[in-house]
């Protein structure tokens, strides 16, 4: 505990520069606004800054790309309190109590609830990457072959699950993604699947185009197609939290900010997941159940905390295992691994002082986030009135450039297009896309473990049910797999109910 | 990670049939990525072990993609797709002001972008045609007559500082050479 003290100082003090709260300053602010403008998500404004930044140190890349991520999640509730559409979908909760505050001219109220609770919900996050992280990397250097299949297979399944509704449609949009992270050149012989002898296609499909496509430029369409929005106010009320907003919900903001980091910590799911699961149990143990859905103080609250608690347990499995606790958190992933950082279960052996670094990271976005998300509210407010007609053809321009500048390749700008298309068709026909995603992420460690388990015990698949951890990870991914179908879960709901 | 849009609320549930319809073209998509993966060398010729051959990866997806597309065959089945009328209709408010014109232009104008502009005109001048031509499009039906004139120099004016921003950022800051 000590040396974790004396580690976590050094990265405070690594990071006391004039550089890096400059960088903290201007990339939590952009973090907010992309968060703010509906048809810009976290995921898009990651892996846009992804491509800006990879030239830099990376320290100060990584710093970037966390403001980004903290203030897109915070900035999408602005939108969802003033126009009732969420700026991000993980404040599609935050509309349920904060647009109706809004309506009845606590708009600025509202934004200073959603502030404190987003503060407060990052921190209690923050502070479980800082005990957890070293405890679950140490227990994942005894991981082996078996147990990363599993877990690979356990992210798709689990994303599958609660991504959209439909299991089942969760569970194919996963495996297509599997697939896709097939395509090019594999390690072993050099061949190159599904290539067809393109030189581009033997390349493979980047994880940050099909991103950008799917994230982005799917999301530019769906935002044309739309109605057009209006803000409900103008002009706002006082946006200073009540200290008794804070005080009186305390329970709610500590039991939402522990959700939200333990749904964040689990591949795959997400801010969005962690707001509804915050808010579902704040709503369940309070006194006013009434108020929720009618301007409730508390829902408000709690939807903001877990959102915001997610990001940084979003982070634990990328820093222990490689593998993303969110959209955003898989192209952190990637910059991370452009970066040469390498993270996964080595990270506490090579270099455990960036697990701190990080630590330190999200408390500077945090407190940036705190300050303009309560000086910067009227500004926004004009922000959010720069029409979707002048914005989206922007929006697409950076998209192309995102995908392009990593590779210098026209090929990725082609993939973003048509993983954009891909995924505005499958969004359509009710598939979601982020298991799509986290599968061309997690392929590539599916595949090698695959394969290298069954290399090592020459065809024998015993032990990928038979090790302790390999068998746990197996049955709970079976379990999630048998709970999605409705019959047997409503009889394991019977049975439990006896 | 749930619904990753904010805007994804305007089009309805498909219906059954469209799932039937979909998990037939899953099922194709399968079996031909299947074959694709059969028909990949294992590599044993030359001393190469046979679980590191090419195919079995993509060829376990294949399967898994195969038959969950038949659970989603059988489950549009079980919901009606084999009726005239393709299955209930779904429980679904309209919302109003939503566009597929608007969505079908958006689409083409990326397509152009990407596949026609870049790499055949300088991206400075790709872009701010793209944008230009982008925000007097949809602009268009919503000006007054008297205005409109005003929005074809505000456009073309936002498309020629899109593509000189973007090509001095990325080209001189961000050291990105664009097509």
């Amino acid at each position: 505990m000590p040396q974790a003290l004396v580690m976590l100082g050094d990265a405070f003090a690594s990071l006391m520069t004039v550089a890096t709260l400059f960088n903290v300053a201007w990339a939590t602010l952009l973090g907010i606004v992309i968060g703010a403008l509906p048809g810009l998500t976290a995921t898009m404004g990651v892996a846009l800054m992804t491509t800006l930044t990879y030239r830099m140190q990376p320290d100060a890349a990584i710093q970037i790309l966390i403001c980004i991520y903290v203030g897109a999640i915070f900035g999408g509730s602005r939108s969802a309190i003033l126009l009732n559409i969420p700026g991000t979908p993980a404040s599609a909760c935050s509309t349920l109590d904060g647009y109706p505050l809004a309506r009845r001219g606590e708009a600025g109220r509202a934004m200073g609830i959603s502030t404190s609770g987003s503060w407060l919900g990052t921190l209690v996050g923050t502070a479980m990457v800082a005990l957890l992280t070293p405890t679950l990397g140490e227990m994942a250097l005894s991981f082996g072959s078996y147990e990363f299949f599993w877990i690979a297979l356990f992210g798709i399944v689990i994303a599958g699950t609660l991504s959209g509704g439909d299991a089942l449609k969760g569970y194919i949009a996963g495996f297509l993604g599997l697939f896709v992270s097939t395509i090019g050149q594999e390690t072993n012989h050099a061949y190159a699947r599904y290539a067809f002898g393109d030189p581009d296609l033997a390349g493979g499909i980047s994880l940050l185009p099909a991103l950008v496509g799917a994230f982005g430029v799917a999301e530019v369409l769906q935002v044309m197609r739309g109605p057009r929005m209006q803000p409900v106010a103008a002009t706002v009320d006082s946006v200073i939290p009540r200290l008794a907003d804070v005080t009186r919900y305390w329970r709610t903001i500590l039991r939402s900010g522990l959700i939200g980091t333990f749904i964040g910590a689990l591949p795959g799911l997400g801010e969005d997941i962690a707001a509804w699961t915050s808010y579902a149990a704040a709503r369940r143990a309070s006194k006013e159940r009434e108020l929720y859905g009618h301007g409730s103080v508390e829902g408000l609250m709690s939807a903001e905390t877990g959102e915001s608690a997610c990001v940084p347990g979003a982070i634990i499995p990328v820093l222990t295992l490689a593998v993303p606790g969110s959209a955003p958190a898989a192209v952190l992933l990637a910059a991370m691994m452009i970066h040469g950082l390498n993270p996964g279960p080595m990270l506490i052996v090579t270099a455990p002082h960036f697990i701190y670094r990080v630590v330190a990271m999200l408390v500077l976005a945090d407190m940036a986030k705190l300050v303009f998300g309560l000086l910067l509210v009227r500004p926004l407010l004009w922000i959010l009135l720069v029409p979707r007609e002048r914005l989206m053809p922007v929006v697409f321009v950076l998209c192309c450039v995102g995908a392009y500048a990593i590779a210098s390749r026209q090929f990725d700008m082609r993939v973003m297009l048509v993983f954009g298309l891909i995924g505005f068709v499958l969004r359509d026909l009710k598939f979601p896309v982020a298991p799509l995603i986290l599968g061309l992420v997690l392929g590539d460690l599916l595949d090698k473990n695959l394969l290298r388990g069954l290399t090592l015990t020459a065809g024998d698949v015993s032990p990928f049910f038979t090790r302790p951890v390999s068998a746990v990870l197996c049955a709970i991914t079976l379990g999630s797999v048998l709970l999605s179908v409705p019959a047997v879960r409503a009889r394991a709901a019977r049975l439990l109910a006896r | 990670m749930a619904d990753e849009s904010a805007a994804s609320h305007v089009t309805p549930p498909p219906r059954a049939r469209t799932d039937l319809i979909t998990a037939a073209a899953l099922l194709a998509f399968a079996a031909a990525a299947f074959a694709g993966a059969w028909a990949m060398p294992t590599f044993t010729e030359r001393g190469g072990d046979p679980f590191t051959a090419p195919g079995i990866v993509p060829g376990f997806h294949a399967v898994v993609i195969g038959l969950l597309s038949l659970v989603l065959g059988a489950r549009a089945v079980l919901r009606g797709a084999l009726r005239p009328d393709g299955g209930p209709p779904p429980d679904w408010r309209v919302v109003e002001g939503a566009s597929t014109l608007r969505l079908a232009l958006a689409a083409a104008l990326g397509v152009v972008l990407v596949f026609g502009l870049v790499g055949r005109v300088p991206f400075w001048a790709a872009a701010a045609l793209f944008v230009a031509s982008f925000t007097i499009l949809f602009e268009w039906p919503l000006t007054p007559r008297g205005k409109r004139l005003r929005r074809v120099a505000e456009g073309v004016a936002l498309g020629l500082a899109t593509g000189f921003v973007v090509t001095l950022v990325f080209e001189r800051v961000f050291l990105v050479r664009l097509p």
